[in-house]
């Protein structure tokens, strides 16, 4: 069909990536929480916070670099306010991520109103870099190998969580700190500090998610922008249960079908669009279920801990 | 005599529920509205706020705002405005047309609600399923006499039944104007009015399918359209232009906003409070139309003389009646119609 031509192939392996991409980085986040015993609830609020964050920083500087890392700042700073609540204090996790979420959504509609509302600015193209030979290649090549540096990062950051959980000491900490506290404790490790870093990382990486959304996403910041990725996030990370490669094709997945729904929109395909919008999350929660079912959640997941209790 | 005897109890009935359900003319001393957004969208939300405003200050009664309130649970805030002393609480947004009715059997303060005529109890709940068709049908001849490539795109980030309407209207306002033209038709996702990065990407591949007009319907996500229109070429290596609806963003503009279906609200919500006044709220809907300047075409230095010429030659058909153009609400009747016009 004439319609397939390479510019159009193109832009949705390329929207499939963005779109994937502050998925990626959010379930990756929510997956550290809850493999230290942390149901991080609260990673819409950090995404969002991280999405205003990262844009203020990179209108502000005019740099989208020095934007992600106010974005990351902004989501661990959502962050310790949950590991302050949740850890330290022992606070329920569901009430207080849901807390920290609306906090979010309220704030940074607040503060969108009394800078942009009447200005709405947006935001340049982020400069690429693109890898020699590949990013020649028809179609993958600009979707793919053209990209801006944090893509490149953030899928790095799937075979490095994967190491550090397998192959370090922090990594093992993580692990005992979901799975059994207390002999994690008895051994003579910190839990709370453990679950804290845990908490933090997960702030991190979901405002980054979030700022990558706003600067390279959609090059602007709107209220409510996020729009329920952080919750996808969760979701993706649930299913992969444990497996930041499993979170890495969810949220591939899930943008190729976010490209595949517009594709069968824009051909004219005429079935109801509730249909077509459906296929991102069947799609995903099929793959993940039909192959993701041997692993488990971590044992104390949602259970705050306190010394001495058993 | 039987007929007689029906006609007076038919009356006396119509007229007690009348007045059980509605409130008094004296009555009448502050209107609400609330928004999910901002009202300072350059959309739906603001048209909301400023109509209200503008019709309250018209009426003489007080207006309250209660905006950024989101997609969730609205029925505290409606309960609070109740309170507060609201004859009228207008719920713009579409997601709070099953609470707005609930809190005004509760309260038995009115609502109006929109996309949800069936919802309408005189006296209590009116619906206001706006349409600016008339103007989409012109946004939709615009387009056609605009475009280079032959392709246009309705980019939108949900599909009530308002949008549906002017997606349809504008397929057939194309269509008049350039009988091969190609229509692409995407919607971003099942409520996605805010979702800019969404709408960024969608539209971006709607322009690699060859469209160089893009008609966007969203709230916060026509600012990723507007993103996505401003940042990419067309497939001819050219500009892309964009036709944005119910507000003007002019202000906003770097050279791609070609037009804009501008509605106002304000006659609307002035009649709801005439009707509250006249005890006749809730028995009917409420329109925008090109006729009163409730709907208009939003003109910009982009739109050459001739061509907006024209355009207003075809307003004073439609307004006449020489061109129907018909609202069509339902999605699929918009899917059924764009395909067809893709397919020629």
């Amino acid at each position: 069909m004439s319609l397939f031509t390479e510019p159009f192939l193109t832009a949705l392996v390329l929207g499939a990536v963005t779109a994937g991409l502050p998925l990626l980085l959010a379930g990756l986040g929510e997956q550290m929480s809850e493999r230290a015993g942390v149901l991080n609830v609260g990673i819409e609020g950090m995404m969002l916070a991280g999405a205003y964050g990262g844009f203020l920083v990179a209108y502000r500087s005019g740099s989208i670099p020095l934007g992600l890392f106010g974005g990351a700042t902004c989501g661990g700073l959502v962050a310790a306010l949950m590991a302050l609540f949740c850890v330290r204090l022992a606070l329920s996790q569901i009430v207080v991520g849901i807390a920290l979420t609306l906090a979010a959504e309220g704030l940074t509609a607040l503060l969108h109103h009394v800078q942009f509302s009447q200005t709405y600015p947006r935001l340049p193209a982020a400069a690429t870099l693109p890898i020699p030979l590949l990013s020649a290649m028809p179609v993958v090549g600009p979707a793919l190998f053209d990209r801006p540096l944090i893509v490149y990062l953030a899928l790095a950051c799937v075979p490095a969580l994967s190491r550090l959980y397998r192959e370090t000491h922090f990594g093992l900490a993580l692990q005992a700190a979901g799975d059994a506290p207390a002999a994690l404790d008895a051994a003579g490790v910190d839990v709370l500090r453990t679950r804290m870093a845990a908490v933090l990382a997960t702030g991190v990486l979901a405002g980054t998610g979030g700022a990558f959304m706003a600067e390279i996403g959609a090059g602007l910041f709107v209220p409510f922008m996020t729009n329920g990725a952080g919750f996808i996030g969760i979701v993706l990370a649930m299913l992969a249960r444990g497996r930041p490669l499993w979170v890495l094709w969810g949220a591939l997945l899930f943008g190729m079908c976010l490209s595949l729904a517009t594709a069968l929109q824009v051909v004219g395909v005429d079935i109801p669009s509730d249909v077509i919008q459906m296929i991102p999350f069947a799609a995903v929660m099929a793959v993940l279920v039909a192959f993701g079912r041997r692993a488990s959640l971590p044992a104390a997941l949602g259970v705050p801990y306190r010394r001495g209790e058993r | 005599m039987r007929l007689l005897t029906r006609s007076i109890l038919g009356s006396v009935f119509a007229v007690s529920i009348a007045l059980c359900g509605s409130v008094h003319a004296a009555d009448v001393k502050a209107v609400a509205i609330l928004t999910p957004e901002q009202g300072t969208d350059f959309g739906w939300n603001q048209q909301g706020v400023t109509a209200l405003k503008e019709a309250a200050a018209k009426e003489g009664v007080k207006a309250l705002v209660a905006e950024n309130l989101g997609y969730g649970d609205v029925r505290p805030t409606l309960r609070e405005m109740a309170e507060d002393g609201a004859s009228l609480i207008i719920a713009h947004a579409s997601g709070y047309n099953t609470a707005a009715p609930e809190i005004a059997e509760e309260t038995k303060v009115p609502v109006a609600v929109t996309d949800k005529p069936e919802a309408m109890k005189p006296g209590l709940v009116a619906d206001y399923t706006m349409s600016g068709h008339q103007g989409a049908y012109l946004a939709g001849r615009l387009a056609a006499k605009m475009t280079r490539t032959g392709t246009v795109g309705i980019v939108v980030s949900g599909e009530p039944p308002g949008w549906n309407s002017q997606s349809a209207a504008f397929a057939q306002g194309a269509k008049a104007e350039k009988p091969g033209i190609t229509i692409r038709y995407a919607v971003i996702g099942p409520a996605a009015y805010s979702d800019a990065a969404g709408g960024k990407r969608v539209t971006e591949a709607v322009i690699a399918a060859g469209a160089d007009v893009i008609f966007g319907q969203g709230n916060g996500s026509s600012f990723g359209m507007l993103e996505a229109v401003e940042t990419t070429k067309a497939a001819d290596g050219g500009k892309v232009w964009f036709i944005d609806v119910i507000g003007d963003k002019s202000s906003l503009d770097k050279g791609n906003l070609l037009s804009s279906v501008l509605w106002n609200l304000t006659p609307v919500f002035t009649a709801m409070i005439d009707d509250l006044k006249a005890n006749t709220f809730g028995t009917h809907g409420y329109a925008i139309k090109l006729a009163d300047n409730s709907v208009g075409l939003l003109k910009t230095s982009h739109i050459p003389d001739k061509v907006w010429a024209e355009l207003q030659a075809l307003r004073e058909e439609v307004i006449s009646g020489k061109i129907k153009v018909e609202p069509q609400f339902d999605a699929s009747a918009v899917h059924a119609l764009v395909t067809a016009v893709a397919a020629k």
